[in-house]
């Protein structure tokens, strides 16, 4: 195979070019600017496919309008390719780049997306409600198996990580307090902050943002795939509400979940905090738990354990809407799934700074 | 054969326990458009995979332009595959592009051209392959069944290969845009001088746009020829296959 070349020939206007062309060739062709080519000489070419056709009249040619050159001693393959490619000139044109948008359009973008979220969540609301309204007086049809699997992937498989996530945390919170508490000689008073800050916030939060991460991220990836894959329109069309057959389950399962992983973090938070200020502060298991029976409040068990249906309700509505929502494609499906993540720990966030204003005016 | 573009010998493939390729020779000459039919489960889809170097299989040769895909190193493959493009049987495009990047690829990947200019081939191809230029912008999902194979069929002509693969082009198409991609493909091999090796269940593509069927059965290549020598073969499955277009009540069987 001989190597793509072109020189142009200024006398006659005439591009003379030999050699295979394809795609690569381009880079064989001289500089035109400003110059008409009125003959384009193939006699040397061995290989011509559409590409380098294109590439040949797109030089001869560089606006849409200028008139076709005189093709010379191609060979009638060669001249074959032209005649295929010729036509769609005006389609092939040179288009200008599309101008990248400033701040203000992206920040009008992302506030209507916003918007989109709110009002569409809201929408999802209603319709699940009355999907409720529908499904409560017949208790026959509520999806029992279907929960089970939810409680199961939820609850049970969330429950080692949040035992070692919270232990740790459990672990660092003391030891910070310890190191600050013990200058003060206050050792013991470690344990009042401890149960405050585990039970209070630092579980409910953690554990929701953990399940958020985990199980709505899953919830929305699934359903999304089931959209794709027209499983969802299956179920549609078998006469049964997909709501009620895969949002209602997931909902209520992620309800029950969060508050025992809450617990579950609890315990294991207190249990790493135990660890740390028996070694640190030389606090017995045996004193530690003796404070905590005498300082525990139920109040600040429950403020922990009521935030975490509240939290639940919302990662579940957010992850089943942008399930359902998904558009039939895969990149869909991906950017669903992080916007899930991202709405509930916007969700969680906010909602914990109203909980904890709403309890300081309370009095709680 | 010389000028053979495709060439299969003694090809065993064993997938899962199931024998599924038995001693397998073929081949295709530069130039034809050649089907390859058979049962399902016959191995078609397998064997296209082994060809386009997909799959191994257990043993056998497989050349393409006189190379063999088997122990070729991955450079040599790579160069290889800019030879021939693949329409597969869902068009498999990338949903996160549109149209018109999705064409481009492989132009983006192996040549030096700069990006716009790529795009400018891809709608070069989108044309060729008769969609219309709002198309371009389009993302996948906005395509109808027939236009997504026609995005496919120009993203596998984007580098002007000489050789096509086809996996059933025209099922999933309404039997009008399903003659209309034949056509198409019948024209592109004319006027481009493609190879085209295509699998089909399609008796309307064989009997329309086909030079040589071969025909897939028990592992092995029970007959290759046109649709009339075939007709001559004595085995069971093909008569019901061609019986099944005879009592579509087709005006095809000599009336």
């Amino acid at each position: 195979m001989t190597e793509a070349s072109a020189r142009f020939d200024e006398a006659q206007g005439a591009l003379i070019v030999s050699g295979v062309w394809h795609a690569d060739a381009a880079s064989a062709l001289p500089k035109l600017a400003g110059k008409s080519v009125r003959i384009l000489d193939g006699a040397g070419v061995t290989r011509l496919d559409t590409n380098g056709a294109w590439l040949l009249l797109a030089a001869a040619r560089p606006q849409a309008g200028d008139p076709m050159p005189e093709l010379r001693g191609f060979q009638p393959q060669h001249l074959a390719m032209f005649k295929l490619v010729a036509p769609h000139n005006a389609a092939t044109a040179a288009e200008p780049e599309p101008r990248s948008e400033g701040v203000l359009a992206l920040t009008g973008r992302g506030s209507i997306a916003v918007w989109g979220h709110v009002v569409g969540l809201l929408d999802f609301v209603g319709r699940l409600s009355i999907e409720l309204m529908a499904l409560l007086p017949r208790p026959g049809r509520w999806r029992w198996r279907e929960f089970g699997a939810q409680v199961r992937a939820v609850f049970v498989g969330a429950i080692p990580i949040v035992i070692g996530m919270l232990f740790l945390l459990g672990v660092v919170f003391a030891y910070l307090l310890g190191s600050q508490a013990q200058q003060y000689g206050a050792n013991i008073f470690v344990v009042d902050g401890l149960l405050l800050a585990i039970l209070r916030e630092i579980s409910p939060v953690i554990v929701a943002v953990l399940v958020a991460g985990r199980s709505g991220a899953a919830i929305t990836a699934q359903l999304g795939t089931m959209k794709v894959t027209e499983e969802i329109d299956a179920i549609a069309t078998l006469g049964l509400s997909p709501l009620a057959v895969l949002a209602i389950p997931r909902i209520l399962a992620l309800l029950l979940a969060l508050p025992l992983l809450v617990f579950i973090g609890d315990i294991a938070g207190m249990a790493g905090g135990m660890l740390v200020t028996q070694q640190q502060l030389d606090i017995s298991y045996y004193m530690f738990m003796d404070r905590v029976a005498d300082v525990l409040d139920l109040k600040t068990l429950l403020v922990g354990l009521g935030k975490a249906p509240v939290f639940a309700i919302f990662i579940a509505l957010i992850a089943c809407r942008m399930g359902l929502t998904v558009s039939r494609d895969a990149r869909s499906v991906g950017a669903h799934t992080t916007s899930t993540v991202v709405q509930s720990l916007v969700a969680i966030i906010i909602l914990n700074a109203i909980f904890a204003i709403m309890f300081v005016k309370m009095g709680i | 054969m010389a000028d053979a573009v495709i060439d299969v010998r003694g090809l065993v493939t064993t997938l899962g326990g199931n024998s599924i390729h038995r001693d397998l020779d073929l081949s295709v000459a530069r130039g034809e458009v050649v089907a390859l039919i058979g049962g399902s489960g016959s191995g078609k889809s397998v064997l296209l995979r082994e060809i386009i170097g997909l799959l191994k299989p257990q043993a056998g040769r497989i050349e393409l332009f006189g190379q063999s895909v088997l122990d070729c190193t991955p450079e040599q493959m790579n160069q290889l595959r800019q030879r021939f493009g693949v329409l597969f049987q869902d068009g498999a495009l990338f949903s996160s592009m549109n149209v018109e990047d999705n064409v481009a690829t492989p132009l983006f990947e192996h040549t030096d051209l700069p990006h716009a200019t790529c795009r400018q081939l891809a709608r070069l191809k989108l044309a060729l392959a008769g969609l219309p230029p709002d198309a371009a912008k389009k993302r996948p999902s906005e395509l109808s069944g027939g236009m997504r194979k026609r995005v496919a069929l120009a993203r596998a002509l984007a580098l002007d290969p000489e050789l096509l693969f086809l996996d059933e082009p025209t099922s999933g198409l309404d039997p009008t845009s399903a003659r209309a991609f034949d056509a198409l493909i019948r024209l592109l091999a004319d006027s481009l001088g493609l190879t085209v090796f295509l699998v089909t269940h399609d008796l309307d593509t064989l009997f329309s746009i086909i030079d040589r069927v071969i025909v897939l059965s028990d592992g092995r290549v029970l007959g290759s020829g046109t649709v009339a020598e075939l007709k001559t073969i004595d085995d069971p499955w093909l008569r019901d296959y061609f019986a099944a277009r005879v009592s579509k009540g087709e005006p095809n069987h000599g009336n």
